[in-house]
């Protein structure tokens, strides 16, 4: 059975409806925050299936349940925020132009929007950065948390952030070694042999960190559905 | 059951950290393998959550606008307009004015148009580039798996070719030997078949004269070696007899002389059938010898 984890996908609590004036987004952006775990990532499939029949509502609800995240993650491996933008926009796009190929059965719709984000933020940043500068530009010591959108009070903004909160109190119960493996491996745009080197240990001992702690964080944030 | 090394795999995946052809054979297996398809889906979704781990970030509010912009294909413009009454003199600068913001429109929306455009054609571009390279990399897989299937399979032939080879060595030498065998029992059950017998002078003035005859029954035919016998007269010979009670008489065994020493060594074939022999005797005839012993016995076996 299909773990997904209680925060997953953590949009369902950005849904604010605002600038739709749909009352299904409103309805959602009420209840978000008490939404059982389950019903996430079947809702935001149904967005995706009705957004394949061209429906620009259910565009909008994704976009409020989708973007901050996806935002923040290109944000964090790009460090631009107009590119960051860019990189959200052309996400949503390809959301809208292939919602009709998404099968949830081979993963959530906010799994797969990460990914597509994830890896055109990548694309991006080896595109305009030798690969020195990318090796250097990724230093673990730059994994702290420091907060970006502290002065957003909105229902959407502090939802988010406590689920942030959540995966980071998942994250910082890991090894630290473990974490930094998995920042390099999320954000870094590295492979596995330049991750290798940039933390100067063997390519095995780099794989069973990841392998270790991916599998401890999935076995901590099912724990809290 | 998965074991680590698989787990191993399955989180890089959901790192997209897999290439070339561990990730062509990862996703082979992943295709046909349920309970990994399950724990890959887990892991992609536990790693997804890492986003959350990035700093708390917002898009900008215009963002939104501009999709919804964008995915409509039009804009709403002009609708609530409201009419005004027309004075001309006053009016020529707003017209003019709103001409530009008119103007001013059009152009905006072409650009936010033709950036759409762009868009849209960066990310078919981009899709296609990844198909591409995921085709590529599929075939190139592919490729070093026949072509290494191809080697272990002429490797395998040359194996059994040379097997076979071996093996009919094998057999040609197992015959040889088996040969070599049967030749050496033959040999042996032909020796053992063998009559040697001691010939023992009967001459008063030559008691060392001394022979041996060794008689082999199969071949008919045997050797008689003999030492220390007198030389004879120029019309006179020696004459060999082998003694068979099938016969009445002994039966020839040809004639010989010895050298002046007293040596001789002949191979010997009687003239009738032996069936068994009890004696070998030697006599001295006339020259050429006789059909029925004549002369004195000069040596006689035991």
């Amino acid at each position: 059975m299909l773990v997904v984890p209680s925060f997953l996908p953590g949009p369902f609590a950005y849904a604010s409806g605002a600038g739709t004036g749909h009352p299904t987004a409103r309805r959602m952006t009420d209840s978000a925050a008490s939404e059982p775990p389950e019903d996430r990532s079947r809702i935001d499939g149904e967005l995706l299936r009705r957004i394949a029949r061209r429906d620009r509502t259910a565009f909008a609800e994704l976009y409020d349940r989708f973007s901050r995240p996806l935002y923040a993650t290109a944000l964090r491996i790009l460090n631009d925020a107009r590119e960051s933008e860019d990189i959200v926009q052309e996400v949503f796009l390809a959301l809208w132009e292939k919602a009709a190929v998404f099968e949830q059965e081979r993963g959530s719709a906010f799994s797969w929007a990460v990914t597509l984000t994830r890896n055109r933020a990548i694309d991006r940043i080896r595109q305009r950065k030798r690969r020195t500068e990318l090796l250097s530009a990724s230093s673990p010591a730059d994994l702290g948390y420091a907060d970006a959108g502290g002065g957003d009070d909105s229902a959407e903004a502090l939802v988010f952030k406590e689920k942030a909160g959540a995966v980071r109190a998942a994250v910082a119960g890991l090894p630290a070694e473990q974490q930094r493996a998995l920042q390099l491996a999320f954000f870094s745009g590295l492979t596995q042999q330049e991750i290798s080197e940039k933390l100067g240990e063997p390519l095995g001992t780099v794989k069973a960190r990841i392998r270790r702690g991916l599998l401890r964080l999935r076995e901590t944030l099912s724990r809290r559905t | 059951m998965i074991d680590e090394r698989t787990e191993e795999f399955a989180a890089l995946h959901a790192f997209d950290l897999l290439e070339g052809a561990e990730k062509v054979a990862f996703e082979a297996r992943l295709a046909g393998d349920p309970k990994l398809q399950a724990l890959v889906r887990e892991l992609r979704e536990s790693a997804s959550a890492l986003a959350f781990s990035a700093p708390v970030a917002a898009p900008g509010s215009g963002l939104k606008a501009r999709l919804l912009e964008q995915i409509s294909g039009s804009s709403q413009a002009g609708s609530g307009a409201k009419l005004l009454p027309f004075r001309l003199p006053t009016l020529i600068p707003w017209a003019v004015a709103a001409s530009l913001a008119v103007l001013a429109a059009w152009l905006g929306q072409n650009l936010l148009a033709t950036r759409a455009d762009a868009d849209a054609l960066r990310l078919e571009s981009r899709l296609a580039q990844l198909a591409q390279r995921d085709a590529e990399n599929r075939l190139a897989a592919e490729r070093i798996i026949l072509g290494q299937e191809v080697r272990n399979s002429g490797q395998q032939l040359a194996d059994a070719r040379q097997q076979l080879a071996d093996t009919a060595n094998q057999i040609v030498a197992v015959n040889q030997h088996a040969a070599e065998i049967a030749q050496q029992l033959k040999t042996q059950a032909d020796l053992a078949q063998f009559k040697i017998a001691t010939l023992s002078s009967m001459l008063g003035n030559s008691p060392q004269a001394l022979a041996v005859a060794v008689w082999n029954p199969a071949r008919q035919e045997g050797l008689l070696t003999v030492e220390k016998l007198p030389a004879l007269a120029k019309d006179q010979d020696y004459q060999l007899w082998v003694v068979d009670p099938k016969y009445k008489d002994p039966v020839n065994g040809g004639v010989f002389s010895v050298d002046p020493d007293g040596v001789a060594r002949v191979q010997f074939k009687p003239d009738q059938p032996i069936t068994s022999v009890v004696k070998f005797a030697v006599t001295r005839e006339r020259k050429g010898g006789v059909a029925k012993a004549e002369g004195p016995f000069v040596l006689l076996s035991q």
